[in-house]
């Protein structure tokens, strides 16, 4: 028999907010919790359809404003880094407000993976074989079923995560940065390759958001040895912080704090004949910084796992253009790969010459 | 230079060690910022990097600047009260100079410190600042640089 825990965290349910509400959530109770003013609390929330930014994105360059503008959805700048996303009803959010303490740990990775590992584990235990994929993905085969990213402030932290109950994909597209002649049914059907939802995993037999939200609960209750103290809203300190936050984040000011025009993040595509089939690229770069912001690859040939090639997408987004070679080369030697008349060079020289052509 | 489990620490600059920060202060009365090896350590490689505007106060304790590494962002914490004198704007195009060269090129900001006899008396160096270093790497459960 386990010993009851001793320790009570919080569990904490603010429903269905606006995006700045959330964040500005996010900032009171981590600043509270930096402040000894708030427990560990792992935190359920859900968004009114809105295009939420990564902290150092460029709105411009992420988002289609014409669409967005003309659909009613919020746009938003997120504490935490990574990239883009579209969240609506169909998906919630998932968070955890911690110290470097509670996870005897600093290593900011070794944090990432502790938590995406328990957070599968209860994906896991509702039947879908969920996994934790450097550096942030919780993916199902490949598929991305949860992204996450953090907000650290001296040893307090936030960790967080989507989860996709749903997902409408071509409004996801539409969204995002994509020009609207690529999103077709085979673009559509791309994608879908690289995310899987719940609905799509379980069918008729996708347990409510409750079942859901407690699976997760449980897993971090084990995890970290804990029980939980639910409650629906914020403590007194946390509420002052709040409003104080709200009113910075809620404002063009702040969400337009990074705006680099589109022409500094070009979209290229390409086609490269390689001796095993063709092989199409399309890249997002950052021209200033020199990096490959992301990527999609496909094309007619043949690899094992079919997966190999999201993941391979995953290890080279946000990196130097200069260490191309060496990524890639590093990404082949340590996975098992089987390829018909494909080598880890005919990905090299096709990444390379559809950079070749922003230069 | 001195080391704390393979970290580089060296022992003539000036630090906070909860904020993790290194500070020097110049012939002019400028105080140069950065993040430490350690710091750099735990956090990985930085991609991106956003300095406080010069002409900007900041206060001690509260963020300069903030990194992004992996999809962690988090805030580089001015160690004294200051106004922002200089941004580092090789980091606009290059943020990863931050991990390659800690207390050089990768440098993180500078400030005019707006009382400097004060605030230094909250800053250490030397053998006590390896000490505490090496206690948080403890607390930290770090394995080393």
């Amino acid at each position: 028999m386990h010993a009851k825990p001793s320790t009570s965290w919080r569990l904490l349910d603010t429903g269905t907010r606006h995006a700045a509400e959330n964040f500005a959530m996010n900032r009171a109770i981590l600043e509270s919790h930096q402040q000894g003013s708030s427990p560990h609390t792992l935190r359920f929330l859900g968004f009114f359809p809105a295009a939420l930014i990564g902290f150092h994105q460029d709105v411009e360059q992420e988002l289609n404003l014409d669409y967005i503008r003309a659909n009613n959805i919020e746009v938003q700048r997120r504490l935490s880094g990574g990239g883009a996303i579209y969240m609506d009803e169909l998906q919630f959010g998932w968070e955890l407000y911690l110290n470097r303490k509670a996870l005897a740990s600093g290593d900011m990775a070794a944090i990432a993976k502790r938590i995406c590992d328990t957070v599968a584990r209860a994906l896991q235990g509702l039947g879908v074989d969920a996994h934790f994929r450097p550096r942030n993905d919780i993916e199902v085969d490949g598929r991305k079923i949860s992204g996450t990213g953090g907000y650290f402030d001296g040893d307090s932290f936030l960790y967080q995560g989507s989860l996709l109950v749903d997902f409408d994909m071509e409004r996801m597209m539409r969204v995002l940065r994509i020009p609207a002649e690529k999103i077709n049914h085979k673009s559509i059907s791309d994608a879908r390759q690289r995310i899987i939802t719940l609905r799509e995993l379980l069918a008729d037999k996708v347990p409510d958001l409750g079942q859901v939200k407690s699976a997760i609960a449980q897993a971090i209750a084990e995890e970290f040895a804990i029980e939980w103290e639910a409650t629906d809203s914020l403590n007194p300190a946390e509420e002052a912080i709040f409003h104080q936050a709200l009113e910075e984040i809620d404002s063009d000011e702040w969400i337009y704090q990074h705006n680099r025009p589109v022409s500094e993040a070009p979209l290229i595509e390409d086609i490269y004949k390689a001796p095993g089939g063709l092989i199409r690229t399309t890249v997002i770069v950052d021209a200033l910084k020199q990096r490959i912001k992301q990527l999609w690859i496909t094309g007619d040939f043949f690899v094992i796992p079919s997966r190999l090639v999201v993941d391979l997408e995953a290890s080279l987004r946000n990196t130097a253009i200069t260490d191309l070679e060496k990524n890639v080369q590093a990404f082949f030697a340590q996975a098992e790969i089987e390829m018909l008349m494909l080598k880890a060079e005919d990905f090299i020289a096709a990444i390379s010459q559809a950079l070749a052509k922003s230069q | 230079m001195a080391t704390v489990r393979g970290c580089d620490i060296p022992d003539e600059l000036f630090y906070n060690v909860d904020s993790n920060v290194w500070a020097s202060l110049d012939e002019s009365g400028n105080l140069t910022i950065g993040m430490t090896s350690y710091a750099c350590s735990l956090s990985g490689q930085i991609v991106s990097y956003t300095p406080r505007k010069v002409g900007k106060l900041v206060k001690k304790n509260k963020s300069c600047a903030t990194v992004e590494s992996g999809k962690w962002v988090g805030p580089v914490k001015a160690p004294v009260d200051g106004e922002v004198v200089e941004v580092n704007p090789l980091l606009e195009t290059q943020p990863e100079l931050i991990n390659a060269d800690p207390y050089g090129q990768g440098w993180i900001i500078r400030l005019r410190p707006s009382h400097w006899s004060e605030d230094v008396t909250d800053l250490i160096s030397g053998d006590v600042a390896l000490a505490q270093f090496d206690k948080k790497m403890e607390v930290d459960g770090f394995g080393g640089c």
